[in-house]
């Protein structure tokens, strides 16, 4: 059977110079900030609000603020130590949009993954860096599976924004019960008991505080997933059935089985971030365990406009915010709430898409196209 | 009767409408030509008061009309008949016509004054429906007339209608027409929008013609011809009738029997066989929706059928999935650019190679080779002359006719044996028109098997060799090209005058 030679082409001929891409980068890159820019804008002055109503002075909130996030060597550490897992639970999210579903279980997959690397971590044994890297692998193969089970469910017709709420409740109880009765602990506090000191993540150091390895796993995870996503065959069907499964159905791709892959990858990253905060951050996994980091994966993923190099930068402001608002509070008296506040504007501006067009005019809209939630919704 | 002067309407840098004078007369039917995208949804609709213009006014009766809502359209006597229809397919004719204008007092429904003064409206002008049917019941003709049929019953004096015939077999474009000559003599007055010319000629009274969002000429029906109209739409000489070369049917190349495949609400296609030969246009006539898109996608390999058989070059490939018929030198051109063809967000590179990325020179080990599939798309863009022929370029920031290129382009790539096209130029300019249609002869004349699906009848008339008449999932009819006529076609579209029609057999099969 003929008729279907494609000609050869020299690979040569799509070679682009280096000012090109570089241009073309820092179009994308402009055009990707312009919305967070604007939103955060809105926050702060609707903050500067808040801030007169607790009668304190703007300048010095805000400036406390920066200087807890970003101030010294400390507040740096701080804002790292936060931002670690939020890079997890954002790519949880964030790689699943681009394959078209809203990833919500990012908390019970994070739960998930915690519990199966201290698992690993109390129970088996051999030298503390082999043991802390198997458990890292089973924490992120917790997730896969937490992730894989919504996947299954899509398949048979299942939404995945219901099944991975519902999958929250069970992973986080189930995580609970594991911590207090098969793996718990001597100590006051109900858990797990600790892992072995050789088997906890390195610090970083430097006067980094409590920041450890995992952030750099974090930037090594969100290059693993950049490639993935635009550098692979699968990254590229996965990216057609997010973006139209009918033309993914046109083209032979399995809307189905990249729809699967797609949240469990997701799921992965979320037990990776588990592991990494049991293992790392608190060597245990306490009752009640660290809340929230799943949830707020979503709000780092949808700043970070779903790319992997947004979701870096989204949970570093994430993190940095919340250790700013500690030293807020501690100098000026301007409740901690504050940076729950803010942080609620600037994600409430960043999904309100058609807001922000609005105060930018009318070519903002194809900037706001990496935003859209009724996308991932829709599936 | 009414007057748009000077209407200018932008969106971001592109300016849709350009300091646009219209002038209705009262008793006249004023079509309103221009290609796709030419501006003439955006005046209407601005005339309707969906959109603001930017510049311009709009009198009727010689007063400011100040229209800034539909609501605003319909106190001052317009009425609007949309392309795509907007009735409720639940409730009854009579329903539908008096939905937001109900007849009755407080918050109970007079129904039977409703269906009342539906019945007086209908035999007033000829307008034929019952007004107790339930509208998801009615053929899309008889849908249009209770479209119509609101806008009459609040009071409308000016009708507007977006590409009525688009859903129309030629006898129902007749039934129409025949209707709104009857409203012309009650002191109706009409604006009929089209981008196929030929209507107009029969139909209307003036024409104005819009191409760029600008008014090109405003001219008397009686005076003109089609040949002006084209140029004057176009702005420059079209030929009309594209030349043909006699090409001898070959070898069958692709053959189907005994199809019958479901689709999203039920059985789509009920037993349908063909024959497509290399070196010949098959062209598949009939109204949407009557299974065409579920035959296409059977044949493509993207739908499995439910049953029946498909062979390629007398290999089986009923359970082949798409791109399995690709390698076997299957190309096919979907219906839905936006949604089938194309991935909007993809750069035109990542679209070419949405069915073959996974062929050695496009990827090793799962390992896209971008430098070779930007080589590749700049050579076929270069090659179709799609514009901007910049391979980064976002699919979704082309015209209709460069996305619809892009399409052929990749799907011609390496020359395939077969080809299935479905509503190739639909909503693409002339310039994509004709560039398209010179294609598909080429490869008819390489030897290649095309099925032309088309709603366009001209289009099917022009290009194939045969043509087989799709009515609610069977073909009920098949002619060489050379003997068909409008007539025949049009009673095969409305399902009448099959060759088996009371009876309709498991076994419609076309042959040559």
């Amino acid at each position: 059977m003929s008729g279907d030679e494609i000609e050869e082409v020299d690979e040569a001929e799509g070679r682009r110079s280096i000012g090109e891409i570089l241009r073309e980068q820092v179009v994308a890159a402009g055009r990707a900030l312009i919305f967070p820019a604007v939103a955060l804008a809105i926050a702060l002055l609707v903050g500067v609000v808040v801030i007169l109503i607790t009668g304190n002075s703007v300048i010095e909130a805000y400036a406390a603020l920066l200087r807890g996030g970003f101030g010294s060597r400390q507040a740096l550490g701080r804002t790292i130590s936060n931002a670690t897992p939020l890079i997890f639970t954002g790519l949880a999210v964030a790689i699943p949009f681009r394959g078209g579903l809203f990833n919500i279980g990012g908390e019970g997959q994070l739960f998930i993954g915690a519990i199966a690397g201290v698992w690993i971590g109390l129970t088996m044994p051999g030298p503390g860096p082999l043991v802390a890297f198997v458990a890292i692998i089973v924490a992120g193969l917790a997730g896969w599976i937490w992730g894989a089970i919504p996947g299954l469910l899509k398949i048979w017709g299942a939404h995945e924004v219901i099944t991975t709420i519902m999958l929250n409740f069970i992973g986080i109880n189930l995580t609970f019960w594991l911590a207090k009765n098969p793996l718990s602990g001597e100590g006051a506090v109900p858990g797990t008991g600790f892992v072995p000191e050789g088997v906890r993540l390195t610090r970083l150091g430097g006067g980094l505080g409590a920041a450890h390895y995992g952030f750099v796993l974090g930037i090594v995870a969100a290059i693993v997933a950049y490639i993935l996503i635009w550098r692979t065959t699968k990254g590229y069907e996965l990216r057609t059935v997010g973006q139209a499964p009918g033309a993914a159905r046109y083209a032979g791709m399995s809307v189905a089985a990249n729809s699967f892959l797609a949240i469990a990858l997701g799921g992965m990253f979320a037990g990776l971030g588990g592991g990494l905060e049991s293992l790392g951050t608190f060597g245990k996994v306490s009752v009640p365990f660290i809340s929230n980091l799943g949830f707020n994966g979503i709000g780092v993923a949808l700043l970070g406009r779903n790319h992997p190099a947004g979701v870096v930068l989204g949970a570093i402001f994430f993190g940095g915010l919340a250790a700013g608002a500690q030293q807020m509070q501690f100098s000026t008296g301007v409740p901690l709430d504050l940076a729950d506040v803010l942080l609620a504007i600037v994600l409430l501006f960043v999904t309100a898409t058609k807001l922000v067009e609005y105060l930018l005019g009318r070519r903002a809209r194809t900037f706001a196209a990496g935003t859209r939630l009724e996308k991932g919704l829709a599936g | 009767m009414l007057e748009m002067r000077g209407v200018t309407k932008a969106f971001g840098s592109t300016v849709a409408n350009d300091s646009i004078d219209l002038e209705l007369r009262k008793g006249e039917i004023h079509g309103l030509l221009g290609e796709n995208g030419a501006g003439k949804s955006t005046l209407v609709k601005i005339l309707y008061g969906l959109y603001k213009a930017d510049e311009g006014e709009i009198y009727i009766d010689g007063e400011p009309a100040g229209i800034t809502t539909p609501s605003d359209a319909v106190d001052r006597g317009i009425g609007m008949v949309h392309q795509h229809f907007m009735l409720v397919p639940t409730l009854s004719v009579a329903e539908n016509v008096v939905l937001g204008a109900e007849p009755g007092q407080g918050p109970r429904l007079d129904i039977a004054a409703a269906e009342r003064a539906v019945r007086d409206l209908s035999e007033r002008y000829g307008l034929r429906v019952d007004p107790t049917a339930n509208v998801g019941h009615l053929s899309v003709g008889v849908q249009q007339r209770v479209e119509v049929l609101k806008t009459l019953y609040r009071d409308a004096r000016i009708l507007v209608l977006d590409e009525p015939t688009a859903v129309l077999t030629p006898q129902e474009t007749d039934e129409l027409f025949t209707v709104l000559r009857g409203f012309v003599d009650e002191g109706l007055s009409i604006i009929l929008i089209t981008h196929k010319l030929g209507e107009l000629l029969g139909v209307s009274d003036r024409i104005t013609v819009i191409r760029d969002g600008k008014v090109v000429d405003t001219v008397v029906t009686s005076e003109t011809d089609e040949a002006e109209l084209a140029r004057l739409m176009v702005g420059r000489e079209v030929v009309l009738q594209v030349a043909k070369e006699d090409v001898e049917a070959g070898d069958v190349r692709m053959e189907a029997s005994d199809l019958i495949v479901d689709g999203a609400s039920g059985e789509a296609v009920s037993g349908v066989g063909l024959e497509i030969r290399s070196g010949e246009i098959l062209g598949v006539a009939g109204v949407d929706g009557n299974g065409q898109v579920e035959l296409a996608e059977a044949l493509a390999g993207v739908r499995q059928p439910r049953s029946g058989r498909i062979e390629l070059a007398g290999e089986d490939v009923t359970a082949l999935d798409s791109a399995a018929m690709r390698a076997r030198g299957l190309a096919y051109v979907p219906e839905d650019r936006g949604g089938k063809g194309l991935v909007g967000e993809f750069t035109l590179a990542e679209n070419f190679v949405l069915k073959t990325y996974r062929r050695s020179m496009f990827s090793k080990i799962g390992w896209l080779l971008r430098n070779a599939i930007r080589a590749f798309a700049r050579r076929r863009i270069d090659a179709f002359d799609v514009r901007p022929p910049n391979p980064q370029a976002s699919a979704a920031s082309l015209s209709g006719g460069n996305q619809q290129k892009v399409i052929v382009a990749r799907e011609l790539a390496g020359e395939p044996d077969v080809l299935i096209a479905n509503q190739p130029t639909r909503g693409v300019d002339v310039g994509a028109i004709e560039f398209i249609h010179g294609q598909l002869l080429e490869q008819r004349e390489r030897g290649a098997a095309i099925l032309l699906i088309s709603l366009e009848l001209d289009e099917i008339r022009q290009l194939a060799d045969r043509i087989a008449v799709m009515y609610d999932g069977r073909i009920v009819g098949e002619i060489d090209a050379a003997d068909a006529t409008d007539e025949q076609l049009g009673l095969w579209m409305a399902g009448r005058g099959g060759p088996d029609e009371d009876q309709p057999t498991g076994d419609d099969r076309v042959r040559s």
